[in-house]
């Protein structure tokens, strides 16, 4: 044979050779996909935000009518910060149309760069109230919320990110016009087990919080529960996945924080306003 | 105090075989002798040891969204995350070759015991589960990523160990013909499971 | 003359090319005789559906793997072979994700979960390892595509019992009747047997499988 395939100098060029080619190819092939995906991404997020409105209307939106339909039916949205103040500037009439580069755009919030970049930081420090202290201190969350008007009703739609067993897991509560009882709720993940944690985003799992409530008698906020299947607890609870443990504990963990800001922003008064506004 | 819960986290609530069921190829293929367990467990326990923090360097600082802002202001921008699965997995391989080659020159007896094996560490998929976790769950500093590298390793040499002193005993049991072997093993990491489950509820 | 041309051209189908598709169905069987590609045998096997889809692309990744390795395999160095193979696998898995990802986003949607459990499916590495570095292209798809469809049965049988006994469906269709509405035989008194779910109970599975397919066939027992 003419070239020694076992030298040294043959290796470093054929891996050389192999890395320039492939890592070119990757390149290429993700960067002239990208705004194909990434147009696919988009109306997806605006598919589930509109299906978890929970009206039959909204449900059945397939994902190439989402981009157009999510005109029609979110007719508002901003941005808060933790503490539930509106982040000035942010508050957005459907009259603009979506612009995912700019920061006053709550559309344009990736929940996944804002959950990676302050939050799960400290849900991996902190738990329980020491959690809630250290997310206050940290001004610069965004959480945004979507109003939407369907049959002259008003919906208010919260996206909720977390950590399931592999790797993210989200979705979008939507709350009736009292701002207090669940109207619809979608779930979505990157890689839970297929069968086990991924079942999450079933219709049977998610429309078990359809009607629950997320403040008792008194008007205290009272997380929703994923709980094991079968054990009975007093606050409201919706059944977890057996076998998908992990998956269940990242639902509750994410409803349970995300939701709480959102409670606060209704108790203040431009909260308040916004839902006497009707 | 915090690095030696996430030890015995990463080690035994959230043990590599029988929580998540990683590895098991080279797991119920070498788990015959005690012998040649601990050799493959140790090779495993290095090289996740090693590959954790340099993935975990390799992430912060070059595949991470804004990773590479440390080459320029202009780099703020460059996400490379999605090359991440080739680069975790090239680390890997290359280290799993540079272990194959220390353990034919230092041990050939191991070498000739682990086989084709070696080599398959590097698709074990404990190693990459390894990486991909470390990824997920944004450690603080490379102490807890290799932490959490030892900690699963060391997970993953107690499951082969044990195994592998089961079936070096139950070679005295009657065990119907057609499971000896790989059959009562599968059976045995089985209930093995089972009994790790009772792990899950830990708080730590 | 004309013996040598049969030599070098054996046909498509030989008794040796059929061989390498039909023994990895039983007597070489990837999962429960070579113990190879557990890991994803375990993970994906609770829904059918999961289980269909992993095994056509384990199959597609097999098949497309062992021919690109076995093209490259004078050009591969011995030193880095197992880099090589990774690279090709992890970028083909990659490629292809990306693709659908652009133009089938619902098919790539049920995919990207098994991204991961591809790329590190010791049965393709194995494959290359032992078969696609010393065969030819054609011989190479032929062991892909026998050794992919071995894995594919063990997959199948093991989450058909996974499914009808863990969820009492199968494909999502509700055999024994609705657990929540107690119809069918629930309203008897049947339950699901929640460890069907979970990992575990598919090792069980895969040994009696193991137990049956090896009391059929003496040879491939195993001694003390």
């Amino acid at each position: 044979m003419a070239i020694n395939k076992e030298s040294n100098v043959y290796t470093v060029v054929f891996a050389t050779l192999m890395v320039v080619i492939v890592g070119g190819l990757l390149a290429f092939v993700s960067s002239s996909l990208k705004p194909i995906q990434e147009d696919n991404v988009r109306n997806e997020k605006k598919q589930l935000i509109l299906k978890a409105i929970g009206s039959e209307e909204t449900k059945s939106i397939t994902r190439e009518d989402a981009g157009e339909q999510f005109k029609k039916y979110v007719v508002e949205r901003l941005i808060l910060d933790y503490e539930g103040n509106i982040i000035e500037g942010t508050r957005l009439t459907n009259e603009t149309p979506v612009d995912i580069k700019s920061a006053k755009d709550a559309f344009a919030v990736d929940l996944k760069k804002e959950y990676k970049k302050f939050v799960q930081p400290l849900t991996n420090k902190y738990a329980g109230t020491d959690l809630v202290d250290e997310l206050t201190k940290e001004t610069n969350i965004h959480y945004p919320l979507f109003i939407c008007e369907v049959n002259d009703k008003k919906h208010y739609v919260i996206p909720v990110m977390g950590k399931g067993l592999w790797a993210g897991v989200w979705g979008y509560i939507g709350l009736e016009s009292d701002a207090r009882t669940i109207s619809g709720a979608v779930f979505d993940h990157k890689s839970e087990t297929p069968g086990l944690g991924a079942e999450i985003s079933k219709d049977f799992f998610s429309d078990q919080f359809i009607e629950k409530t997320i403040v008792d008698e008194s008007g205290k906020y009272t997380p929703i529960k994923v709980v094991k299947p079968g054990t009975g607890v007093t606050q409201p609870y919706v059944d977890g996945i057996s076998g998908g443990t992990f998956t269940s504990v990242g639902v509750d963990e994410m409803m349970n924080r995300t939701l709480a800001v959102y409670h606060k922003f209704f108790q203040r008064e431009e909260g308040r306003q916004l839902l006497t506004n009707i | 105090m915090d690095l030696l819960k996430l030890f015995i986290k990463a080690a035994f609530v959230e043990n590599m075989v029988f929580t998540f069921f990683f590895g098991m190829c080279s797991y119920l293929a070498v788990s015959k002798t005690v012998k040649t367990g601990v050799g493959l467990g140790a090779a495993v326990i290095f090289v996740l040891g090693v590959t954790v923090p340099v993935n975990y360097l390799l992430e912060t600082y070059v595949l991470k969204e804004g990773a590479l802002v440390w080459l320029g202001a202009e780099y703020a921008e460059m996400d490379l995350s999605f090359l991440s699965f080739i680069m975790f997995i090239a680390v890997i391989a290359s280290i799993v070759q540079l272990v194959e080659m220390l353990v034919e020159k230092f041990s050939p007896a191991l070498y000739g015991a682990l086989g084709i094996f070696l080599p398959l560490i590097a698709v074990n998929c404990a190693i990459l589960g390894g990486s991909l976790f470390m990824q997920e769950r944004q450690f603080e500093n490379i102490g807890e990523a290799s932490v959490y590298g030892l900690g699963s390793g060391f997970g993953w040499f107690i499951a082969i160990v044990l195994i592998a002193a089961i079936r070096e005993k139950i070679r005295y049991s009657h065990v119907p013909a057609p499971l000896r072997g790989v059959g009562m093993a599968f059976i045995l990491t089985g209930l093995m499971g089972l009994a790790f489950l009772g792990f899950m509820g830990f708080e730590l | 003359m004309s013996e040598v041309a049969v030599k070098e051209k054996e046909p498509l189908f030989s008794k040796k090319n059929k061989k390498l598709i039909t023994d990895p169905l039983n007597d070489t069987n990837p999962v429960t005789i070579q113990v190879l590609g557990i890991c994803s045998a375990l993970a994906v096997t609770v829904k059918m559906d999961a289980a269909l889809v992993m095994s056509m692309a384990v199959l597609a990744v097999l098949i497309i793997g062992n021919v690109i390795v076995s093209l490259m395999r004078n050009m591969i160095p011995g030193k880095i072979r197992i880099i090589v193979q990774l690279v090709v696998v992890a970028a083909l898995v990659i490629i292809v994700d990306q693709v659908l990802k652009a133009f089938v986003y619902d098919v790539s949607k049920q995919l990207s979960v098994f991204v991961g459990l591809i790329i590190t499916n010791c049965i393709i590495m194995g494959r290359l390892e032992a078969f696609a570095l010393a065969n030819k292209p054609w011989a190479s798809a032929l062991d892909g595509l026998g050794n992919g469809i071995g894995y594919g049965v063990i997959l199948v049988v093991v989450a058909f019992f996974k499914e009808l006994f863990g969820s009492g469906t199968l494909l999502g269709y509700e055999i024994f009747g609705n657990a929540t509405d107690m119809t069918g035989l629930y309203a008897m008194g049947y339950e699901n047997n929640g460890m069907m779910l979970l990992p575990p109970s598919s090792l069980v599975l895969v040994a009696i499988y193991i137990w049956i397919q090896k009391s059929r066939n003496p040879s491939l027992q195993e001694g003390h």
